[in-house]
């Protein structure tokens, strides 16, 4: 008797999995002309999963102490046996996880995936892509090393810009008057345990979503027609589509061995593109290094608090674009999902790229 | 004349504050004031201190000059230990104040013994303010003949050029480790002593000491060059596993499109 049918078996008399593993493996439709695209969503799955894991082991070594965090950090990276190879996977891994976020985020966009009924899909989607970068934002200060003290300074800085309460967020933000023990204390607590329960909640709602109102079909080809919101609750269904296992999670898996590959290959070979020199010494909150930037993520934000005339003009102009970009399936309610048919959203969204593009270098080189 | 007086006051508290106060505050208060001087009492000493070798390690005026760079009103008087701008002789003892062996050398050696009488100092072939990473490069006959003949320079730049040629062979190869993580502490310290053991022994510009001495160095180049190779030999093993699990990804991703392939014909 085959141990694996037999358990199987058991589970099905109880719990009827094998009827839910078809509804949800072979019985679940995909549109047929499903494109590569759609492979990002499980790719950032696998990649959050390994950041769990190697954060999981990196937090056996880790000592989140100003005094210690640096030397224990050196010490995974020297003499922990794969500590070096595991913490480059997860620093790697941090920063390829926002590409692929942004990949998908602009796939999602250009293909007008996020109209209604998928407001909420969008939505939770754009959450946990903010989410994302608070996650990076509190991992950068952990290592506690002269890039860590510094970006943490100026980016909790800018809070102090916003009137009134400026000044009490920054102090909530410390945990004091400067970047010290209390701010490793609690963006520690943060990126070990508070992000990681809000965003497991937040990635089940978002695949809630996907898998209850049904995949969108792309907006491509000769037999797409857009369709009219239902009145009712609707599932999207494809019924002459293909299923999505082993069809389509076969292409899921090859999309998930080429994005490996990338890391890997950052990893063995050009680590010290995600780690700046200033990474690699301890926090010295007396000595301020020269040309401080921010991750390349934040790039396009920090120039632009430099190019407004007032921090507060350039962090609320920020807050109205990514306030604008969370709630755009609420202003942009037409049914037209082709880009052909979109000449104006296609150019504001190249536009938007160059934009993001252009303040990273701007910040980069500036 | 009242103006220039106060100027080169400035200047002279810039440039002097105490040197047992931390890092933090070494720039503050001397660039504060002198950095928007003009000549010699601040832009050019600033400018040229701001590439040097000296302010990368962050040493900053007060280590040098002492006086208090946190204190606007005290910070050139005599009670927080500014010295101010040295004269021709005072220098290798202001530079001694850390350069403590070469000082040493330098005083027995030739150039220490007619430094009344115009003899060389440290700044006249090291720059004072733009100081630099030192190399051999500083043993050259136009900076040697502003004195005397270049023939003996020459010679003990031929004794030591292969040393020092490893010696800066091993540093790029320490700083390729650091770069990638590596903790090169140990290292760093070993090769630091060498150096400054070395170059001690050429301040001394006496070449039978130089030639008799040279060796031992070599040799303990050599050790450090052994950790070296050993920590390359393990980055490249790391590097060939990489590429090898590089391949299987690729290879995997292709199958898996290979097999999606296959199913394109029941679509």
């Amino acid at each position: 008797m085959n141990l694996a049918k037999e358990a199987i078996d058991w589970l099905d008399r109880r719990l009827g999995v094998r009827e839910l593993l078809h509804k949800n493996l072979g019985g679940y439709l995909l549109p047929r002309n499903i494109n590569i695209w759609y492979t990002l969503g499980a790719v950032l799955l696998t990649m959050f999963v390994l950041q769990f894991v190697t954060g999981t082991l990196l937090l056996v070594y880790y000592v989140p102490h100003t005094e210690k965090a640096f030397a224990s950090v050196t010490m995974i990276m020297n003499e922990i046996p794969y500590g070096w190879l595991i913490r480059y996977l997860h620093v790697v891994g941090s920063n390829l996880i926002i590409v692929f976020l942004l990949a998908h985020m602009l796939s999602v966009l250009y293909m007008g995936s996020y109209k209604r009924p998928r407001e909420l899909t969008w939505l939770s989607g754009f959450i946990l892509f903010n989410l994302g970068l608070v996650f990076c934002l509190t991992g950068y200060l952990l290592p506690w090393s002269q890039l860590s003290f510094w970006a943490t300074t100026v980016a909790t800085d800018a809070a102090g810009a916003i009137p009134v309460v400026g000044d009490q967020i920054i102090a909530y933000l410390r945990g004091g008057p400067t970047v010290g023990e209390a701010t490793l204390g609690r963006f520690f607590a943060l990126h070990v345990m508070g992000l990681p329960l809000a965003f497991l909640v937040l990635v089940g709602f978002h695949l809630f979503c996907v898998r209850r109102v049904g995949i969108s079909k792309p907006p491509f080809g000769d037999d797409y027609r857009p369709t009219e919101m239902p009145r009712s609750f609707h599932h999207d269904e494809h019924p002459d589509g293909v299923p999505f296992h082993p069809n389509y999670t076969i292409k899921d898996g090859a999309m998930v061995f080429f994005a490996l590959a990338l890391l890997v290959t950052i990893t063995f070979f050009a680590p010290w593109l995600f780690i700046p020199p200033d990474a690699l010494e301890p926090a010295d909150p007396f000595f301020t290094p020269p040309n401080i930037k921010p991750e390349w993520y934040f790039l396009w934000a920090y120039q632009t608090l430099k190019i407004f005339p007032s921090e507060l003009l350039g962090l609320a102009s920020q807050g109205v674009a990514m306030g604008f970009l969370a709630l755009l399936p609420f202003f942009d309610r037409g049914i037209e999902r082709r880009p052909s048919n979109r000449p104006l959203f296609v150019t504001l969204y190249l536009l938007g790229i160059l934009v993001f593009v252009g303040l990273s270098m701007w910040g980069h080189y500036s | 004349m009242k103006k220039i007086f106060i100027r080169a006051n400035l200047l002279f508290f810039l440039l002097i504050f105490v040197g047992t106060l931390p890092a933090a505050a070494v720039t503050d208060v001397c660039i504060d004031c002198h950095g928007g001087l003009a000549g010699q009492l601040g832009e050019i000493p600033t400018a040229e201190w701001q590439t040097s070798i000296h302010a990368r390690h962050r040493i900053s005026c007060h280590h040098c000059h002492g006086g208090d760079p946190t204190d606007y009103v005290k910070a050139m008087t005599a009670e927080r230990g500014f010295v101010g701008v040295p004269e021709h002789s005072e220098v290798p003892a202001f530079c001694g104040q850390c350069h403590v062996g070469v000082e040493e050398d330098y005083w027995e050696s030739l150039h220490g013994q007619v430094i009344d009488f115009g003899g060389p100092n440290c700044v006249t072939c090291h720059e004072s303010h733009a100081v630099q990473v030192a190399t051999i490069d500083l043993i050259n006959e136009i900076s040697c003949s502003r004195c005397h003949s270049y023939e003996k320079p020459a010679l003990i730049k031929e004794e030591i050029s292969a040393t020092e040629a490893m010696l800066s062979r091993l540093e790029a190869s320490i700083a390729s480790l650091y770069r990638v993580g590596i903790d090169t502490g140990h290292l760093e310290d070993e090769l630091f002593a060498t150096r400054n053991s070395f170059r001690r022994l050429f301040h001394s510009v006496d070449i039978d000491k130089i030639r008799a001495e040279t060796a031992g160095f070599d040799a303990d180049l050599e050790q450090t060059k052994a950790t070296i190779d050993e920590l390359e030999n393990t980055l490249g093993k790391r590097k060939i596993a990489g590429g090898a699990l590089v391949l299987l990804l690729l290879l995997g991703g292709c199958i898996a499109l290979l097999i999606r392939r296959t199913y394109e014909g029941h679509e």
